[in-house]
């Protein structure tokens, strides 16, 4: 957004003078700070473009040679236009106690560092657990801050280290727990949630194990059908890195186009092909990174005891299942 | 009064755009233009006054010369309510501001300071003495990295890059090198790049995972939060902190592109506690790290204790780290935002004021 302050109001300036001339301040009890932005020396107006957008409900002068020529103001935000938190993941109801990431879906871009102050864990609907969520600066946004992943404090998770010690784990199993988000939050405008959201859980014993995607099922399509190709994890995998770790190769190792979609508390994963499936052999491309709820990767648990004589489950960027359309 | 006709034009998406005008490269294989900078998580100083800024939200490390690379002739001073002057001079109001960091240039000691506004514009502040002024990224000679170095197959969009979170937890400038630290929001690793500069077209970055030993007897893989460089009787290390709180460090040499390098946990700082800052102060020839927090006061730790513990981390540990680790020292400061080195023996500290207040103020070489 500029402000355009027509010609006549100012008189013939030169370019370096218009700063010294021209000011366009905030109209409170002490206005005597010009704001920062880039003035355009135009036929007919100056143009100024302040360094950060002008902030909804404030109100604004513009003064010329030290004299206050003229004001106005930006309109408050429209309160029915609001944001919404569309979804939170995990989905399932029943979570690890040592659950290690939460994501949470918005409609809207949402104003940064201020998880903290309105995302709380209460356990068996009345204490707020303290401290639940590591407070990251900056926090983990997607580019255009609708999507943000907390985490619960992995220092009180791993096991042994001195959070976990003194403060023990963020949640216990066999409890009831509730993630708030407050309706407070506003979106990058300044406009409120539409409601405040809740989700339950209960919580069950701790995963400290690898998913292993040899134990995994497939629900192979018929060919010629543009049917769905089911993965079946037989437990949920986190959200957020579903999204990004599976490719499908055919025999000539290219990759097969289509849709991806997360299904039944994130336990399985479909693919919808774009074209038919074609008879033949197909390999299904899994990256290592993919994480269980609680952080444990193909390639390793989140806690792994070196004394144990286990080695690293997986290698390698990629683990690969191979499959058949008969 | 006369009535002011004025007219509000939408510009936005205007500063996104990348128009570099001129291709020939100059200093460093800068060419001027306008950097694409979309956030900035952190700020650091390459050689010469050259500003690096850590961008999360386009995973690009920009570095752009400031033409600030002699002494200025102002010293700093005390700010009060620095984050209430910047809302004043952008025309806003502090809620709508958050100060994401600070950066003392070396060449001239002018501090540079990171503002982002809740619509996520980034703003880069010069502050000379009392004076606060805007650092123009117009026009500017500038270069950038990208830092995604996925391969090809990840880059590909299967269900929108857009929902892929990260950010860059730290940046920092040792040996020719931009340093910068990663987190990745849907793995629960950490990614530390040592990219030389200038940037090449090769784009040779090495990037490391990491693992510490906590205890001797978990072997974890996490975040790093803040670093900071040090030399260690004669050889270099990264002084790292992690999101889970151990102090830990690696030998700067083991840091190649590629390899798995295990730290040594040196110290844990406490718990509900999570590292704000890190730098390394000398006095008197003798160095210390100082470290702000988000929940504990400034520490110091003496360089001469962790050599001396060092040793000992070499076999695992078998007794509790709760009680193990360096002996650091709590300076009476609390509450500290930011912190940087302004040279040996002083800090630039941006403190939240037990009135509230957000003021800006150099430290002493008595609080070494």
């Amino acid at each position: 957004m500029s402000v355009s302050i027509p010609k006549d109001l100012v008189g013939d300036v030169p370019d370096d003078s218009i700063p010294a001339l021209v000011g366009v301040r905030l109209l409170k009890t002490d206005s005597s700070t010009a704001i920062f932005g880039n003035y355009e020396n135009g036929d007919r107006e100056i143009r100024f473009s302040p360094l950060i957008p002008f902030t909804h409900g404030l109100h604004y002068g513009v003064w010329v040679r030290g004299r206050r020529v003229g004001s106005f103001e930006i309109p408050a935000v429209n309160a029915t236009d609001r944001p919404e938190l569309t979804s939170v993941y995990p989905s399932g109801d029943t979570l690890p106690e040592n659950l290690l990431k939460i994501h949470l879906y918005f409609s809207r871009s949402m104003r940064e560092g201020q998880s903290g102050k309105y995302v709380t864990l209460l356990k068996n609907g009345k204490d707020t657990v303290s401290g639940a969520f590591l407070d990251l600066q900056p926090e983990l946004w997607n580019a255009d801050r609708t999507k943000l992943t907390l985490w619960l404090d992995p220092g009180r998770i791993k096991r042994d280290l001195q959070p976990n010690q003194r403060l023990g784990t963020p949640m216990q199993r066999g409890s009831q727990y509730k993630i708030m988000v407050s309706q407070d939050w506003q979106d990058t405008r300044g406009a409120h949630l539409s409601k405040s959201f809740e989700k339950s859980f209960v919580t069950t014993g701790k995963d400290n194990l690898s998913p292993v995607p040899t134990r995994w099922k497939l629900g192979i399509p018929k060919k010629a059908t543009s049917q769905r190709l089911i993965i079946i994890f037989g437990e949920s995998l986190d959200y957020g890195l579903l999204q990004e770790v599976f490719s499908i190769k055919n025999a000539s190792g290219a990759t097969v186009s289509g849709k991806w979609s997360t299904v039944m508390e994130e336990t399985q994963c479909a693919f919808e092909p774009e074209h038919p499936w074609q008879p033949g052999k197909y390999v299904l491309q899994i990256e290592n990174r993919l994480e269980d709820l609680a952080g444990n990767s193909l390639k390793r648990p989140f806690d792994r005891d070196i004394r144990s004589k286990r080695p690293v489950r997986t290698e390698g960027r990629y683990t690969e299942i191979a499959f058949q359309i008969p | 009064m006369k009535k002011i006709y004025f007219l509000m034009v939408a510009l936005a998406g205007l500063m996104l755009l990348a128009n570099t005008t001129r291709t020939t490269r100059g200093k460093y294989g800068m060419v001027v233009g306008t950097p694409a900078i979309k956030s900035i998580s952190g700020l650091a100083f390459g050689p010469d006054g050259v500003l690096l800024v850590g961008d999360s939200k386009s995973a690009t490390v920009f570095a752009i010369d400031t033409k600030d690379a002699t002494a200025s002739q102002t010293a700093p001073v005390e700010i009060k309510n620095l984050d209430q002057k910047i809302a004043a001079l952008l025309g806003t109001e502090v809620q709508n501001i958050t100060i994401q960091d600070i950066a003392v240039n070396p060449a001239s000691k002018s501090i540079y300071c990171a503002v982002q506004h809740s619509d996520g514009t980034p703003v880069i502040l010069k502050i000379d003495g009392d004076k606060i002024q805007p650092v123009n990224t117009k026009n500017v000679a500038f270069s950038s990295l990208a830092l995604n170095n996925a391969p090809a197959e990840d880059a590909k969009d299967k269900r929108g890059n857009s929902v892929r979170v990260a950010a860059i937890s730290d940046i920092g400038f040792a040996d020719g090198k931009v340093l910068v630290s990663g987190l990745a929001g849907q793995e629960f690793a950490s990614t530390f790049r040592s990219i030389p500069f200038p940037f090449s077209d090769k784009q040779d970055q090495a990037t490391l995972e990491i693992y510490h030993a906590a205890h001797g007897k978990y072997e974890t893989l996490a975040p790093i939060r803040t670093f900071t460089t040090a030399e260690i009787k004669g050889k270099k290390y990264l002084v790292a902190s992690y999101t889970c709180t151990p102090l830990v460090l690696f030998p700067m040499d083991e840091l190649k592109p590629g390899t798995h390098v295990k730290g040594r946990t040196v110290a844990e700082m406490g718990s509900g506690n999570s590292p704000v800052d890190m730098v390394t102060m000398t006095k008197g020839g003798e160095s210390f790290l100082m470290m702000a927090n988000s929940a504990r006061p400034v520490f110091k730790v003496k360089y001469k204790s962790i050599e001396a513990y060092q040793g000992s981390l070499t076999t695992p540990v078998e007794e509790n780290f709760a009680t193990a680790g360096v002996d650091f020292v709590s300076l009476p400061v609390t509450n500290v935002v930011q912190l940087d080195k302004l040279d040996d023996t002083r800090m630039v500290l941006l403190q939240r004021r037990s009135n509230g207040s957000l003021d800006l103020w150099i430290s002493s070489e008595r609080y070494l």
